[in-house]
């Protein structure tokens, strides 16, 4: 079922042209399938921006109100009331802190796993491929043990090493994919010219790593700012992130509900932006990042 | 590149990953032989933890519901992002328009979407899901209080959240399918479903593979998810085993840490099972370097 124009104008140079009727209701079908299922994708994004809207007494209604003078009340009131500005800048220096240690420490090793093939290295990618999909408790667990007996506990400093360390793994193969696609003429030219290794790396082999480190980094961040469990058990209540503050809300009464709505919306419209201005790097990330064993 | 700069260039990420990642590793194996509690030294119990948790009513629910949930939950996964990928590789300039609103479920995150699917059914806060439900069917569903809706609701949500991550990896293993073989298919005459099932599927095997392992490692781990969507996860028997571990091994104060531990150990294995394919192909790559 091809219905891209080009391959079905290759296939009409040969074969008699299906009649043309046929294929635009095919068109139609499959859009409207389409359509129906992004809204059904975004339908509980759409839902908690109506009830966040809403003014407060008639947000959380049954049966629900579908017209209503929309407010921003709950939003002013989740910045007044609550400590969300705190809670937002934990999650932010969490994030920036975690993605930039994690490709500082992840780049020379990806570049080394990639130009030294060999058993070292080939226990190197099998360890960080089992580390990666290790169940999270059994690693935060014991982190959150070590926190308390080291006086860290509850800090964004135990959550940032928390993460560079959980996330290392992954940044590693993502990389290492991405440096393999660059020859190795390169590096011997280089040094050919005169560069030792650091040199290499850091001259000419991370500038032709651009669109490679910046989906790493977009993906180190990205997990980072949705991380929930290592964020609960790490933190209290100075250190808490976003989505430990909002999953805390849940089990609360209405305006406090709504307000955790509203937390959710202020978390979520920055990554919806992302997700259309930086697709092609977690398109990229997302098939890069494949073990392709 | 000569050993020394290797070990060199490796050594930040392996030192961070050994005392951040290995370390807290050997702590949970020790742990799952102890009774031990946070900031105290265990006493030895031998293999008492895992009698206990393979002998426990709770953690076999806790697995079924797992395992159940990570079947139904999968083979929706390849199902729907087979058929949406190729819906998707078919457009032309609204593409990236397309992908942009398919990502937004994958970027938000899992604890947050449960709770809009949760505001979406609860009936309590005027869910619009469960309204237009109730008023088709004549009655309330407790989507929260009875076992089989609140499964239904979890499995729901996780599928939401990860068809993002099926539907594209299967994208680009569509893209690497050769044109010939699909206009030789066409040629022939065959049927769209044939040419699906005889010549596209076959051909992007490996990838529908690779995106069965990762999702069943994922959900073999929900938890953030059942955070939002199963407050009484536990009396409804919808309790995956993380977050059995985590209420054995932390909500109440860590009383049962070494069984939680243990129950990690046994998924650590399980999962090291699972991955046997893909540690095969590394170490034969390895071997013909």
């Amino acid at each position: 079922m091809t219905t891209t124009t080009e391959r079905t104008r290759a296939v009409a140079d040969v074969v008699p042209a299906p009649p043309r009727k046929r294929w635009s209701a095919r068109r139609y079908l499959v859009g409207g399938i389409l359509v129906l299922t992004c809204w059904a994708m975004l339908s509980p994004v759409i839902w908690t921006a109506m009830s966040v809207t809403k003014p407060t007494d008639v947000a959380f209604l049954n049966p629900p109100v579908f017209f209503y003078q929309p407010s921003l009340q709950s939003f002013v009131d989740l910045w007044q009331t609550t400590q969300f500005y705190q809670y937002l800048i934990n999650t932010l220096v969490v994030a920036v802190i975690s993605t930039v240690v994690a490709l500082l420490i992840g780049l020379p090793a990806a570049y080394a796993l990639a130009r030294m093939p060999g058993w070292i290295s080939a226990v190197l990618l099998i360890a960080a491929l089992i580390f990666r999909a290790l169940p999270r408790f059994a690693v935060v667990l014991p982190m959150y043990d070590l926190s308390r007996a080291l006086g860290i506990y509850d800090t964004t400093f135990a959550v940032a090493a928390a993460l560079v360390a959980i996330n290392q793994p992954f940044s590693i193969w993502l990389l290492r994919n991405f440096f393999a696609e660059i020859p190795k003429e390169v590096d011997e030219a280089a040094m050919m010219d005169g560069c030792n290794r650091v040199q290499t790396l850091v001259r000419v082999i991370i500038p032709l790593m651009g669109p490679g480190i910046l989906t790493a980094g977009i993906f180190m961040f990205l997990f980072a700012f949705q991380e929930y469990l290592t964020a609960t058990i790490l933190t209290d209540i100075n250190a808490r992130t976003v989505p430990v503050f909002i999953a805390t809300q849940l089990g609360q009464t209405l305006p406090m509900l709504q307000q955790a709505g509203a937390a959710a919306m202020l978390l979520t419209l920055p990554v919806i932006a992302f997700a259309f201005i930086a697709q092609r790097y977690l398109v990229a990330g997302l098939n890069a990042g494949s073990v392709k064993g | 590149m000569r050993r020394r700069e290797f070990f060199g260039f490796v050594a930040p990420s392996v030192l961070v990953m050994a005392g951040l990642l290995v370390l807290p590793l050997y702590q949970t194996i020790a742990w799952s032989l102890q009774r031990v509690n946070y900031g105290e030294t265990g006493t030895f119990v031998g293999l008492d933890n895992y009698t206990h948790a393979l002998t426990d009513p709770r953690f076999g629910q806790a697995v079924l519901f797992t395992v159940e949930l990570t079947l139904v939950v999968v083979a929706t996964l390849i199902v729907l992002g087979y058929l949406l990928a190729t819906l998707v590789n078919g457009l032309g300039r609204s593409r990236p328009f397309v992908l942009g609103i398919l990502l937004v479920s994958y970027v938000i995150p899992q604890v947050v979407g449960g709770a809009m699917f949760s505001w979406l059914f609860n009936s309590n806060f005027g869910g619009v899901l469960n309204f237009l439900l109730s008023t088709l069917l004549g009655q309330d569903i407790l989507w929260f209080a009875s076992t089989w809706p609140n499964r239904i609701m979890v499995a729901l949500n996780t599928v939401w959240s990860m068809l993002p991550f099926a539907m594209l990896v299967i994208l680009a293993g569509l893209q690497s399918v050769p044109e010939e073989v699909v206009e030789a298919a066409q040629i022939d005459g065959a049927p769209t479903w044939r040419l699906h099932w005889n010549v596209i599927i076959p051909t992007v095997r490996g990838t529908l593979g690779f995106v069965a392992i990762i999702s069943i490692m994922d959900v073999l781990r929900a938890f953030d998810q059942l955070i939002a969507l199963s407050p009484q996860a536990v009396q409804l028997g919808n309790e995956s085993v993380m977050l059995y571990v985590f209420n054995v091994a932390f909500q109440d104060g860590g009383q049962q840490l070494g069984l939680g531990s243990a129950v990690n150990v046994l998924l650590i294995a399980l999962i090291c099972l699972m991955l046997y394919p893909f540690i095969r192909g590394i170490a034969r790559e390895a071997r013909h370097a």
